[in-house]
């Protein structure tokens, strides 16, 4: 029997509602979960989802879907295949699933949240299927890791990650709570679906399956390009939302959008560059991360934006100039801090990878190149402890990544500095002026205390890196290292002479007992003063403890002691702090420098006017 | 092309057929594909449309056009699906956007 055309049937269907009777519009869809705002309750009414679905179709297309899913991982699961795959590629594998497995999840209360409190019937019937998507999603990402859970205990981090305190957890958490967790619904619709879904994961589901598919991680490339296909469907009740809230709150849609656009292109620049631009194997690289998010999200999402009659975000610029320098910044913080990750994050600065870079990023060498020179040195003198860190970068209030990588060293436009904002006598630290912005707007809604705040309030004990360490939640057996124990530096070797040797290490307050030299117990009559230091031409800011009994020249020393010689190479020239702009004579205390408790502390080498000493 | 729309399609035996049926549906108007292997982008300028009629002419097999869904990845421009047609298009911009 010939079935009546979907068509012709299904807007009767889809816009079923019922008037209210027994109770108030109002206690039916208060305000704070629908956020209507200004647009008139019967605007709603227009609502009209572009992507068409009925409930027998959605069930048969995925039923399909996951018979196709599962079928490629039956046959794989027998083969040799994962065996087979790149390490670095692993590791790709292995930040997606801990990253990406319960915001899945998330992603199903934020969709069951629409499903109840949309404002018209349509909506809700659409978040319904949306919500359903969400746990396929959840049940996938952790079903296809688990198997591989016998083979590398890394793998358990899909399940684990979101229920420990590891850095990159907070930082998706905090940016996800605000995406899709804490806001009403028409702010859901418009950053989770419009903003995130059809800009952002495209990177991580469709982009990504292109490096795994060449890497030969068949299972991985098919299951993400599957997921995908449930996003291209239901993202789309972001734009029908948006179209409404434009037409009466334009400022309000701009501003949601431009909020989210940023803090997910802060997390990806974490959670997918690295990964596309280090870990994947260089033969198998389609594209840059820079040419991804080209293709995915300032060409395409823009275009979309323009569509919907909105503009740029305000950053545009700087957002642009990010993809030169951001995930370049946060692999080499990854590396460098390797032991708080639960992948193994492979270096990928051999001299041919390092030649790719250059050629995808002109300014790489001249801004990340000496940094990695250090490091090299240091690897092929045996000095692997200098390569790894004994205090925390400093992390932004508002993504909680570490404060530089929205910079770089040698870059005037967008350099490794703080944006700090003093409010009701407290000092925040952001790692770039939108981030600032982002959290002045919105810090009635959100504060989650940054792992540095969670060390300096006491939180984490002892406060040493193995506390800090197991605080996160890494067991000794998943914590990262280099993923192919350094082999691509070797190449390097031969090729230094002997004058290079950058290795020198200042020894300041190194604790050889693993203290975490910046942490320590007060010494004598002094007080503790944690600041946000900055060591010149490093990459990121960090957390240095000195003391306030300290010269000035004592505590130059302890900041220098965490990157000359690490990431910096050792100078015979003196050392000089600044605070605000201003050089700090060496021979008065810390206090009396006026250098207090959670200040950006500038630390360099001294010119010649200004006769620093060592 | 100054504002390409179009489906992103992940690998399948399929993909061949639904190129072929978007250039049969889109007389007169450049279609542009980009194979990246775990993906195909197919893009034209302002509006693409592929009818199930064309789909199942390359298939060889009947089709419906939910079906389309599990070999989407992506799409680029706003979607408007009907049992017998998808379209994609912007509302602003291109040579076939609406007026």
């Amino acid at each position: 029997m010939a079935r009546m055309a979907r068509e012709k049937w299904y807007d009767i269907a889809r816009d079923l509602d019922w008037e209210l009777s027994y109770v108030d519009y109002e206690e039916v869809f208060p305000e704070w979960m629908s956020g209507q705002g200004k647009v008139p309750r019967e605007a709603w009414a227009g609502w009209d989802e572009p992507y068409k679905v009925t409930y027998p179709e959605y069930v048969a297309t995925q039923r399909e879907k996951e018979t196709g899913a599962y079928s490629v991982k039956a046959v794989l699961q027998k083969s040799r295949i994962f065996d087979q795959l790149d390490e670095g590629w692993k590791s790709v594998a292995k930040e997606h699933f801990g990253a990406v497995a319960l915001v899945e999840d998330l992603a199903a209360y934020a969709e069951l949240r629409m499903a109840r409190f949309g404002l018209s019937p349509t909506w809700r019937n659409m978040a319904t299927f949306g919500a359903l998507d969400e746990t396929r999603h959840t049940q996938i990402s952790l079903y296809f890791p688990h198997a591989l859970v016998g083979k590398d205990p890394q793998y358990d981090w899909a399940h684990k990650a979101y229920h420990t305190n590891q850095w990159a957890v907070i930082a998706a958490r905090a940016t996800f709570d605000g995406m899709m967790m804490n806001p009403n619904v028409v702010d859901v619709a418009v950053q989770l679906p419009f903003t995130f879904e059809t800009g952002f994961t495209n990177v991580q589901f469709v982009a990504l399956a292109a490096d795994a598919l060449e890497s030969g991680d068949i299972n991985f490339a098919n299951m993400i390009s599957s997921i995908q296909t449930d996003e291209a469907r239901h993202s789309q009740h972001g734009g029908p939302t948006l179209e409404i809230l434009v037409e009466h709150d334009p400022r309000r849609a701009q501003w949601i959008i431009d909020k989210t656009f940023w803090v997910s292109a802060r997390l990806f620049s974490v959670l997918t560059g690295p990964g596309m631009d280090y870990y994947t194997p260089l033969p198998m690289r389609r594209q840059s991360y820079r040419e991804f998010m080209q293709e995915w999200v300032a060409g395409q999402f823009v275009d979309q934006l323009d569509d919907y009659g909105l503009k740029k975000p305000w950053y545009w610029d700087e957002f642009m100039a990010g993809l030169d320098t951001w995930h370049h910044s946060l692999h080499l913080g990854v590396w460098y801090w390797r032991p708080t990750v639960w992948w193994k994050p492979q270096g990928g600065v051999s001299p041919e990878e390092r030649d790719w870079l250059h050629e995808k990023y002109p300014h790489w060498e001249e801004q990340f190149g000496p940094v990695w020179d250090v490091i090299i040195g240091n690897i092929n003198d045996d000095r692997v402890e200098l390569t790894l860190p004994e205090t925390l970068p400093w992390l932004c209030n508002l993504c909680h990544l570490p404060v530089g990588s929205a910079g770089s060293p040698r870059n005037e436009k967008y350099p490794v500095r703080s944006y700090p904002l003093t409010y009701n006598g407290y000092t925040y630290h952001f790692c770039s002026r939108p981030c600032r912005q982002i959290w002045w707007e919105d810090r009635d809604t959100l504060y989650d205390p940054t792992v540095i705040e969670r060390l300096l309030g006491g939180q984490i004990q002892p406060p040493t890196v193995e506390g800090i360490l197991t605080w996160m939640g890494l067991t000794p057996e998943v914590r990262g290292e280099d993923a192919y124990g350094y082999r691509w530096a070797r190449p390097y070797a031969p090729r230094r002479q002997p004058g290079d040797r950058p290795g020198r290490a200042e020894t300041g307050t190194r604790d050889r007992d693993g203290q975490a030299a910046q942490t320590p117990e007060p010494a004598g009559q002094g007080q503790r003063v944690p600041v946000n230091a900055l060591f010149e031409d490093d990459f990121v800011t960090q957390l240095v403890v000195v003391q306030d009994t300290d010269t000035v020249d004592q505590a130059a020393r302890k900041v220098a002691a965490q990157v000359v010689g690490r990431r910096v190479p050792p100078r015979d020239g003196g050392l000089v702090v600044r605070l605000d702009g201003m050089a700090v004579p060496g021979d008065v205390t810390v206090a009396e420098s006026g250098i207090s408790a959670l200040d950006v502390v500038n630390v360099g080498w001294a010119r010649v006017a200004e006769g620093g000493r060592r | 092309m100054s504002k390409p729309v179009g489906p992103v399609l992940r690998m399948s035996d399929d993909v061949d057929a639904i190129v072929a049926a978007i250039v049969d549906d889109n007389p007169g108007r450049e279609v542009t594909v980009v194979d990246r292997g775990a993906y195909t982008r197919v893009s034209g300028d302002g509006e693409l449309r592929v009818t199930r009629e064309s789909i199942e002419r390359h298939l060889g097999r009947d089709f419906e056009m939910r079906q389309l869904e599990g070999l989407m990845s992506a799409f680029a421009g706003r979607i408007d699906m009907t049992s017998d047609e998808v379209r994609w298009r912007l509302k602003t911009g291109g040579p076939g956007a609406p007026a």
